[in-house]
């Protein structure tokens, strides 16, 4: 178990990717990375830089990214097209579904810019779609990280298996749940907290959320369980039933749609093996228009004040299932 | 530039089988789409016969060229010249359309020797930039790619996308072909959605254009030479082949009713006789006649 509270010192998604880019070139010479257009923005510019003969630009053709990816993994290598992700998972999803998942072929995904943190850009560019978008399809493994450390793994773990990955990259500079030496598993959660009461399943940078939910929670005396999920698929349905099924009930916190997203993934787990009350916190079938960062948390109700409430309100459910 | 009288046969005799081969596994598929496999019966002969350097008994051969079908609903004609090329044997063709068999539209894994997995149109294109891509990286001198094109599908922006990056990218290493049919899935390309002028596209886009009648193999032969040995390096080349959609049986020929149509298995006789007869051969039929009926039926119909 994760010592760490999410009060570590805050640490920016994206330089996280951009360092862990370079350390993976030098550890992976057959990996090339593909930008339309992004590269200073998502910080792929650092792979550039490192490596400028492992680095194709292709303009703002997002089709033509994943595409030429795919030809590019068909010739034996391991690309990372990179761009954000609504433009992966809606303008070039075709691409993605065929050219990449259907042949199995061994291609990276970062998905930046993704949810609210993306704030102003507003609903075009605030990407809550993702998730349900690439769990859907057949092949593909999807994970968020909770902050830098994870994603580093994440990274690490997404070279190491064959196959397609889509990964999650928040422009946010989150605290850190976890030390350099975290090691990421496809299929397995993180227990971040011990807990009775309810159990708070977080995947990305709702977990920061989940573990600030559970202090309000314990200053109020309710014992919250808290569980990051940066594996979103695989996911780890064994860890989800057994503290489900130990607590009673549970509420899933993603920076994304709930519409086929995380919670979904969760309601799937708990539905199918262990039926109990279940609250999810996202965007509430909405776009995320342009607004402040804190203000959009607050305005889709995705604060961990929010969070707290969703729990007392599945462990009041649990009791009325009870009686 | 000229072929043998034997490699000639040779040619027109493959692209017989193909039509052949394609109509058989349509009818026993019970689902396809003759008139693009038709159309492109010639250029497939040509490439996999005298163009392309292959080897099917080790189909990941390093050197290899590679052909990437963008329009995959033609994998009939696809299916049927690697089989007579000598990848698989034939009777595998007749798991077309079947679960766990050669998938309808393409699906490399299934297949041995296939390059890519497709169906969705537009999408070939970017697959064969990046082969062409990654043999630079390789330093594979030898290599090329080839691209089999709709003329319908070219209404994708996708292409485009493709194109303009090949270009940028002066993948020499790169050869698309249009199968330029002139009819699309519900009516004529002119009517569906104009892509003239044609060549002046390409040419506009950084490529070096070669057209051709799309059945001639002498002149498809020509074109491929030209293409290799006497344009100059530099730029990707799209030899735009002019062809007759369903070309070899009247019923399907410039005929959008059959883009995707099965025929029953005495049409499918008919034309097999009809195709034998254009040839010059014995009336050869449907050699699945007998058994076509016993497949199973969900619900009663499909």
């Amino acid at each position: 178990m994760a010592e760490n509270n999410g009060k570590g010192n805050a640490v920016e998604m994206r330089d996280a990717f951009g360092s862990t880019l370079v350390e993976l070139g030098k550890k992976y010479p057959n990996m090339i990375m593909l930008d339309a257009d992004l590269h200073t923005s998502s910080k792929a510019t650092m792979f550039k830089k490192a490596y400028p003969d492992r680095f194709i630009q292709v303009g703002i053709a997002e089709q033509n990214l994943f595409g030429i990816s795919a030809g590019i993994a068909l010739s034996g290598f391991m690309p990372f097209p990179s761009t954000f992700a609504v433009f992966a998972s809606r303008r070039a999803l075709d691409q993605i579904a065929i050219s990449i998942c259907f042949p199995n072929l061994n291609v990276k995904i970062p998905g930046s810019y993704v949810g609210l943190p993306t704030s102003r850009a507003g609903a075009s560019h605030n990407c809550i779609e993702d998730i349900a978008v690439m769990r859907a399809l057949p092949n593909m493994r999807v994970a968020d990280p909770a902050d830098a450390a994870d994603l580093r793994a994440i990274m690490y773990s997404a070279a190491e298996v064959n196959g397609p990955v889509y990964f999650r990259i928040a422009r946010l500079a989150m605290p850190s749940i976890f030390g350099n030496d975290h090691v990421f598993e496809w299929g397995k959660g993180v227990l971040l907290r011990d807990g009775r009461d309810v159990t708070l399943f977080g995947t990305g940078i709702m977990t920061t959320f989940c573990l600030k939910a559970a202090d309000l929670l314990a200053s109020e005396g309710i014992s919250a369980e808290v569980i990051h999920l940066a594996s979103i698929k695989p996911i780890d349905a064994n860890l989800i039933v057994e503290s489900a099924g130990r607590t009673g009930c549970a509420v899933t916190a993603e920076n994304a749609t709930i519409n086929g997203g995380f919670g979904s993934a969760v309601a799937e787990v708990l539905g199918e093996e262990c039926p109990v009350p279940h609250q999810r916190i996202g965007v509430r079938d909405r776009w995320a228009d342009s607004g402040g960062i804190k203000e959009l948390f607050t305005h889709h109700g995705m604060q961990p004040e929010d969070i707290a409430a969703a729990a007392k309100k599945v462990i009041q459910q649990k009791s009325r299932v009870r009686t | 530039m000229s072929i043998s009288s034997e490699k000639l046969s040779k040619l027109e005799e493959t692209a017989y089988l193909i039509r052949r081969l394609s109509v058989e596994m349509i009818t026993y598929g019970k689902w396809g789409h003759i008139g693009g496999s038709f159309s492109m019966a010639e250029i497939l002969a040509t490439l996999y016969f005298h163009v392309m350097n292959v080897r099917p008994d080790q189909p990941d051969w390093e050197e290899r060229d590679r052909l990437i079908l963008s329009k995959a609903h033609g994998s009939p004609a696809l299916y049927a010249v690697m089989a007579v090329r000598g990848y698989y044997p034939v009777e595998k063709i007749y798991t077309y359309c079947e679960l766990g068999g050669f998938e309808g539209h393409t699906d490399m894994s299934r297949t041995p020797g296939l390059e890519s997995s497709g169906g969705p149109l537009g999408m070939g294109l970017s697959v064969a930039v990046g082969m062409a891509l990654g043999m630079r990286f390789k330093e594979n001198a030898r290599g090329r790619v080839f691209c089999i094109l709709g003329d319908g599908e070219t209404n994708e922006g996708n292409v485009w996308e493709a194109a303009m990056s090949a270009a940028h990218y002066h993948l020499d290493n790169l050869i698309s072909v249009v199968d330029y049919n002139k009819v699309m899935a519900k009516g004529f390309v002119w009517d569906e959605m104009a892509i003239e002028p044609f060549a002046e596209k390409w040419k506009a886009f950084g490529w070096d254009v070669i057209e051709v009648d799309g059945h001639d193999v002498v002149a498809l032969v020509e074109a491929f030479h030209r293409a290799r040995w006497i344009l100059p390096r530099g730029k990707p080349i799209v030899v735009i082949a002019h062809t007759v959609k369903g070309k070899g049986v009247e019923m399907a020929e410039f005929n959008y009713k059959w883009h995707t149509h099965a025929p029953d298995p005495m049409t499918a006789d008919n034309m097999l006789k009809e195709l034998a007869r254009n040839y010059g051969r014995q009336e050869l039929g449907y050699s699945k006649l007998n058994e076509s009926d016993a497949k199973e039926n969900f619900y009663g119909g499909e």
